[in-house]
This record gives C-alpha cells, structure tokens and sequence, in this order.
C-alpha cells in the first residue's frame, strides 16, 4: 500500500500549499485518516492510548447492521417475486432487491456526506464519521417504494436538523435517522404508511404489514387475525424470520438479533437499554392482554412475543434507542429510557388508531425525555453525598 | 481494617515491565529540583549560581507559605539555574561533588518519635526542608503545616504501570518506616492510614505499629490513594487529609532518627523500549542520562519521568521528577495502518479494553505513544465509567467543569478527585479525550473560587 501512501502524501501537500484547497482540508483529512490510521501522537499523560477510536466504533456499528442490510436485500426480491407470482431464482431475487435498495443508499449518502462535508468546512472542524451509521440506517427504515427525492429530503432533514445545527455528532439531543423518518412520516405520510407501500411491484399493488392486520378489524384475537390472513404468512416463524413486507430492515428479528449481539458483545450498544426496553414492552403487553376483555381493540389481545417480532421495535430498540448521545446517559437511567421506550411502543401501538406502528415515536419521545431521567439519576447521586456528608 | 475490593479499572499490560531486582546506579554528575513540578508555588530562591549546598540545606522556598522550604538532593555547586518564559525558575542543577556531606539536625531514638509533640516535629521537618513530602487532599498540593489534617493516606501497593514494587523497596526499611508512621501519627487528629496490596508479606507493612493497616485487591488504580481514600473515608467539604508516598514515609523516618535528609530512592525503570527494565536505586532528581545509559533501544522515544499514565515526558538529559519513581521510555508512534478502522485486529497489533478488536489473548503489548485516533465529541459508550472505581458520574462531573459551575461541580464530589485517578478514563476513552486534565482545571477553579 506505500504507494497509496505516497500518493495521499502528495495530494496532501498539494492541500497545505494552495489556498483555495486548504478550505477543503477537511475532505483531504477525512479520506487520508480513513484509509490509513492517524499519526497524532499523545501530547500529554496518559502518554499510551487504547486502540479504540470513534471511527472504528461508528464502523463496528454498521457491520452490526449488515445482516439486516443483506437479508432486506433478498426479501425485497422475495416479496416483488410473491407479489408479482413469478418463481425467481436467488441469484435473481437478490439483483431485483439490489435493484430497488441501490438508488436509495446512494441517494442517502450523497445527500448525507455533503451536509456533512459542507458543515465540516464551513465550521472549519474534521469530518465526522458519525454520518456513516445514521446514512447506513436511513435506508433500512424506509419503504422500498419511496421517491428518492423524499429520500434525499429527509435525510437532509435528518443530518442538518437531527445533528448539524445541535453542533454535530455527540451534540444532538434526537437520533437523526429517526428524524428523518419522522419527517417523512409527517411531511409525506402516503410514502410511508398505508397499504401500498411496503412491496415494490407493479403499481397499485397493496399488502398490509402485520400490524395493520392486526388492527384492521375487531376481532376476538390478534393472533388468528394474522394466522387467517391469506395474502401474507403472519406465522410468528415467519415474522421471526421476517419473509413478511415491511420497511426495508426492520422485518427480520433474526438478523436484528445478530446486530444485537456484536453491540453488547463489543459493548458499544448498551445491553441494559436494550434489556430494558424488551422487558417494557413484554410487562406491557401481558398488561394489555389482561384489559383486552373489557375492549373491542384487538391490539390489546396480541401477545409480547408477536410485539417483539412485528413492525420495527427490534430495529429500533437494536440501532437507534441504543445511540449513545440521544439515549440515557447514566447506567441506571439507560434502564429506565429502555423501559419507557418497550412501554410506550406497546401504548401507541395498541391505544393509537391513526398509526399502527409506535416505536419510532417512542424512542423520539424518549429521546426527548432522557436528559430528564439523567436528571433525576444524577439528583439521586448528589442527594447520597450530601448525606453521606452530614454524618 | 477490613478489606477493600476494587472492581473496576484495569492493570495495563505494557511490555518492559522492571524486573524484582535492585541495581545500583553509577554515581550521577548533577541533581536537579524542578520548581515547575510543584502546582501553585511561588518559589523564591535561597541560592544562586556557583553557591556551594549540602544535601538537605535549602534550595528554595514558596513565597505564599514561606515554611515550605525545599532541600537539596545533592552535595556541591549550583551549576545552573533555568528560567523559563517570564521568569519561572524551571530548573535548579547542582554538580554533585565526590565526597558529599549531609546537614545535621537533631538525632531521636526509635522509641522516642512517638512521645515527640506536634511542634518539635513541624519545626524538625521545617529545619530538614522536607515538607514538600507531605501532600494534602482535596487538591493534591503541598501542605500548609498549619493545618491539622482529619487523616493521613498512605499507599502501599502502586498498581500503575512500570511502576515500583513497594514490598521488594521497603523490605529492608522496617525501622525507618515505623519511625515515619510514628511520626505522622503526631501530627494529625485522626489516624494514619496504610493501604497494602492482598497478598502483601512484606514484614515493612505487616509488623507495623501505630498504623490503621487495610488490604485492598483489584486493578489500577487500586494503588491510588485518591481511590483508597474514597472507599475508606471519604473527603466532606473542609475535610483536609494528608497523604505521603511509601518511600518518602521512610525517607522521613530516617531523618528523625540520623538527623541527616538521605536523598536515595529505588526507582522503577521499564517500557517497551528499556533493554533491561529493573529496580535501580538511586536518588531524587538524579539525570536520566545515568540511569538510562546502554538501556535504551531504538533511537526515536519518548522519555518520561513517571508512569505511562500520569508521568511528565522529559529529554534523555532531563531529570527525574521530585515525586517520580518511575522513568518510562516508549517508543514514539508513527505507524500508519491500512484501514486500521476495518481491520479484524489481533492481540498482537492492537490493545484495547473494549472488544472491537479480534484476539482475545491476554499478552503484553509494545505501546507507542500513538493517540490512535482523533479527538471527538464524547459519544458516552460507557468507557470512562467502567474504569473509574468511585461513586462519582464522571460524564456530569465533566460536563460541569467544562461549564464551571463551581457548585455543581461541588455537588458532584470533585473534592474527592485528582487527575491521576481519571487517567484510565483518558486512556480508554475512544474520543480521545484528556479527562485528567478537565479534572484538573476543575479543582484549580475551587481552589481559586471556592
């Protein structure tokens, strides 16, 4: 690679000698520090550091997120193939789900990246790596028939008021990715929700996402709503599985779950926000269960473990209640803002008529609310030294 | 008494560690004393170049509290004395002379110390000049003399990296040491409190009289006294604590019974790039050109008077710091990796206590003084907490100083802080944020308003 080397090292100069192109440095410090590590050396005690820098976590989260990436791909083909009634083979299913997801993704990053670039030289600091993982999420929590300018719009949204005017990266008080769907859902609500969009086929095609099954009509059980549904297989394996139309990512459980596993494993998602919020989300579910007699809600009859594996709660839970600058920031609170995040994706998604799906509500309102419960964490520490103090 | 356990923290495993083996070192030439060493001094000189010293008359003393006066490590002739940007005295050298004589003071029996009062001590470590020992906490600084402390903290078990093993030091300074602690528990209301690793046996800490013992187990930094005051009894607002490093208990001790200051320490010497890391004994301020010479490999390195984690980088012909005893020589970094942010890593390339990296395998790693990475906003992933063994929010804390609200700072329990016991967090932390030194700024702020 010295050739590479010697390369950047000559473009590099280029970049310190010319005015014009030292305002870009930026872009120049950014790819350089990405290809090879930096050579900044410690200027004061600790004089040693550990290996661990904000690059390799922001990456280590989007290879968290590639399982989700690789099997939202194929189930994109899959559903077109199902809906369209043509037998593909899986070299097929994945060039027609690479197909739909491509533009989206390079839609996202384009559009991300030159936020973040043209903040970075405006404000004269380095590029932020922390726009990889809200660019590498953004495209998982759409629908596949989204217009890709609405794409380039809510993710402008997302980078420029989700994070850049807060000060960037560790300054925002919302996740951005999340921003970004919930100004599609409320700028754009025909893009995201309803019937129509969740499979890519021919035009006009409709399918309703487990949840909205669920709450389509009252009916004695959730469960054999979904299991009588005839156009989709709602089998709890199957959702598990997630061969069921839904945003491009969030459908299957299991992938989800081996992007859970590589955060806690690597401790940069926290296991207690995550734990947390299943925990809520089951507790609060068996609570809607025991209140589904008194109601015609059908909501309120679904079992905790089709919650978990319906709509995007594991996604969410997984990769944005987990984003450590939005999130609680005390252990004990990163319990808490998990909970009320499991516990308010099960109100909104069984209380709330107009929308069927609650998580991402929950998280931004939580997201909301985290300060708060750090608040209260940090009173509780104070309130014991000072009693610690008038012994 | 009873045991203390430390959870959390870590024991860095750097490669060079000193050997259980004591060297002596050739003589060296000069000794130096770095005014600069010393936070919130004003030192005012007694001497000047070319004077003649003996070891223990004073070089200089603190204008603010003119009683602390500090003493010569060395025997014979001013060579030099350094100034700095607008006048700070940086450095004062004195050329060792071959035969060196120490000043006498008055001489006490072993079993003598423990009836001496208050006064007579104060007066005898003022006329030694060796007040600079003794530190206080909340702020980590030199004395004031007349303050009565609540405690005195002492730490015998370091746990930091490169740094002496306190059992093999003081193995042989039994009567010293007694007399020291006997010495101490004169000047304070409460008691004197020894911290010793689980499995000490060292006859020095174990036989000792007059002392609170406890025994303590966990990593780093478990050996800092900042910690064992903590989970022992911790500092209240007004609470003044005293606290004297191992060596220097017994350097004070051996001056109340010859009367004479004796400047010799054992000192650790290691690092990646150290030939031959081992136990030296040597003296305060020595050069670290005598001590390091046909024992360093590599030409580019970085020398540091003190551990990896807290010491201050110096030159090869610098001196050893008034507190330090450790020299520790790494390697400066430059190495730049392929896209070090992707690659699966293993134990032998990469050091982390988070597990991004491959290689699970517990071995010794060659640092650099590479960052490995660049400074970035705090993306909390829990990093500072999980070596930080205090009841203390150290994100709050932070975030507090940097806004210096100096009474929420307060609140949070800064008094109960010194940077060295946040230099884990610095080390781990993957924004590469210098945490000590944000709690630093955050103590001279109250000690300034407070």
């Amino acid at each position: 690679m010295k050739w590479l080397r010697n390369l950047l090292d000559s473009v590099g100069d280029q970049f310190e000698k010319r005015k014009t192109l030292k305002k870009f440095w930026p872009i120049y410090e950014a790819a350089d520090n990405i290809l090879f590590t930096p050579t900044i050396t410690t200027k004061s005690a600790p004089h040693i550091r550990d290996s661990l820098d904000m690059k390799r976590v922001m990456i280590l989260v989007v290879i968290a997120i590639v399982p989700c990436y690789i099997f939202g791909i194929l189930n994109l083909g899959f559903q077109t193939s199902l809906a369209e009634g043509v037998t593909r083979t899986w070299s097929q299913i994945l060039l027609f789900g690479l197909k739909i997801i491509a533009p989206i993704i390079l839609i996202t990053f384009i559009a991300g990246a030159v936020w973040e670039i043209l903040f970075a030289v405006v404000r004269k600091h380095e590029i932020n790596e922390g726009f990889l993982v809200t660019c590498a999420l953004i495209p998982l929590i759409v629908p596949p028939e989204i217009p890709l300018w609405q794409v380039f719009v809510a993710t402008s949204f997302g980078i420029v008021i989700g994070k850049e005017i807060f000060g960037g990266v560790g300054m925002n008080i919302f996740n951005p990715a999340l921003v970004a769907r919930a100004f599609l859902f409320f700028a754009y609500p025909a893009s995201i929700s309803g019937d129509r969009v969740w499979i890519s086929a021919t035009d006009g095609y409709s399918g309703a996402t487990a949840l909205a099954v669920s709450t389509s009509e009252s009916a004695e059980n959730a469960v054999t709503l979904l299991n009588q549904f005839q156009q989709f297989d709602y089998s709890w394996w199957n959702m598990f599985w997630g061969w069921i139309p839904g945003s491009i990512g969030e459908t299957s459980a299991a992938m989800i779950l081996i992007g859970a596993i590589i955060l806690m494993y690597t401790k940069i998602g926290s296991w207690r926000i995550m734990t947390g919020s299943v925990i809520g989300l089951v507790l609060t579910a068996l609570l809607t269960n025991l209140f589904s007699p008194i109601s015609t809600n059908t909501m309120l009859t679904l079992p905790p473990h089709y919650h978990l594996v319906m709509g995007g709660f594991l996604f969410g839970t997984v990769f944005m209640a987990t984003d450590p600058v939005s999130a609680a920031q005390t252990n004990r609170g990163r319990w808490i803002y998990g909970f009320m995040i499991g516990f308010l994706t099960v109100i909104i998604r069984s209380i709330n008529p107009a929308y069927p799906e609650g998580t991402m509500l929950a998280i931004l309102l939580m997201n909301a609310f985290a300060p708060l419960i750090d608040y209260f964490i940090v009173q509780t520490n104070i309130k014991k030294r000072l009693a610690r103090y008038a012994q | 008494m009873a045991d203390i356990q430390i959870k959390k923290g870590h024991d860095i495993r750097i490669t060079g560690v000193p050997k259980r083996e004591i060297l002596k070192t050739p003589t060296s030439k000069c000794v130096a004393i770095r005014p600069v060493d010393f936070r919130n001094i004003k030192p005012k000189l007694y001497v000047k170049e070319g004077d003649t010293v003996k070891i223990g008359s004073p070089l200089f003393f603190d204008k603010k509290n003119p009683t602390v006066t500090w003493a010569s490590p060395g025997c014979g002739t001013i060579s030099e004395i350094k100034y700095g940007p607008r006048r700070v005295i940086e450095q004062i050298v004195v050329q060792l002379d071959t035969q060196e004589e120490a000043v006498a003071h008055t001489t006490y029996a072993p079993g003598e110390i423990s009836s001496l009062n208050r006064i007579i001590i104060t007066e005898s470590i003022q006329q030694g000049n060796l007040w600079p020992f003794i530190r206080q906490r909340p702020f980590n600084k030199i004395v004031n003399p007349e303050d009565t402390p609540r405690d005195i903290f002492i730490s015998g078990i370091n746990t930091a990296p490169l740094t002496v093993d306190l059992d093999l030091t003081l193995s042989d300074k039994q009567v010293p040491f007694q007399a020291g602690i006997n010495m101490l528990r004169q000047l304070t209301s409460g008691s004197v409190h020894l911290t010793i690793g689980k499995n000490s046996t060292c006859e020095t800490f174990t036989a000792l009289q007059n002392v609170e013992l406890h025994r303590i187990t966990g990593p780093h930094p478990a050996g800092n006294v900042g910690i064992q005051i903590h989970h022992i009894r911790p500092l209240k607002p007004g609470d003044i604590v005293w606290t004297v490093q191992a060596q220097h208990v017994a350097t004070l001790g051996n001056f109340f019974l010859t009367g004479k200051f004796d400047p010799t320490i054992l000192i650790s010497v290691g690092g990646p790039s150290v030939e031959n890391p081992i136990h030296l004994k040597t003296r305060i301020g020595v050069q670290l050109e005598t001590i390091l010479k046909h024992n360093v490999v590599g030409k580019n390195n970085r020398f540091i008077s003190g551990n990896p984690l807290t010491g201050t980088e110096t030159e090869l012909d610098g001196f050893l710091g008034y507190y330090d005893t450790t020299v520790s020589v790494i390697p400066e970094g430059r190495e730049r990796k392929f896209l070090g942010m992707l690659a699966p890593g293993s134990s032998k390339s990469q050091y982390s206590l988070s597990k991004t990296f491959l290689g699970t395998k517990n071995r010794k790693f060659p640092f650099t003084t590479l960052q490995n990475g660049s400074i970035r906003a705090i993306v909390p992933i829990g990093a500072w907490e999980s070596v930080l063994p205090m009841n203390i929010l150290p994100n709050p804390l932070y975030r507090a100083i940097l806004a210096r609200d100096i009474d929420e700072m307060e609140k949070l329990g800064i008094i109960e802080c010194d940077e060295e016991d946040f230099a884990l967090c610095t080390f781990a932390c993957p924004s590469k944020i210098n945490v000590g030194t944000v709690i630093r700024q955050g103590l001279e702020l109250m000690e300034k308003e407070g």
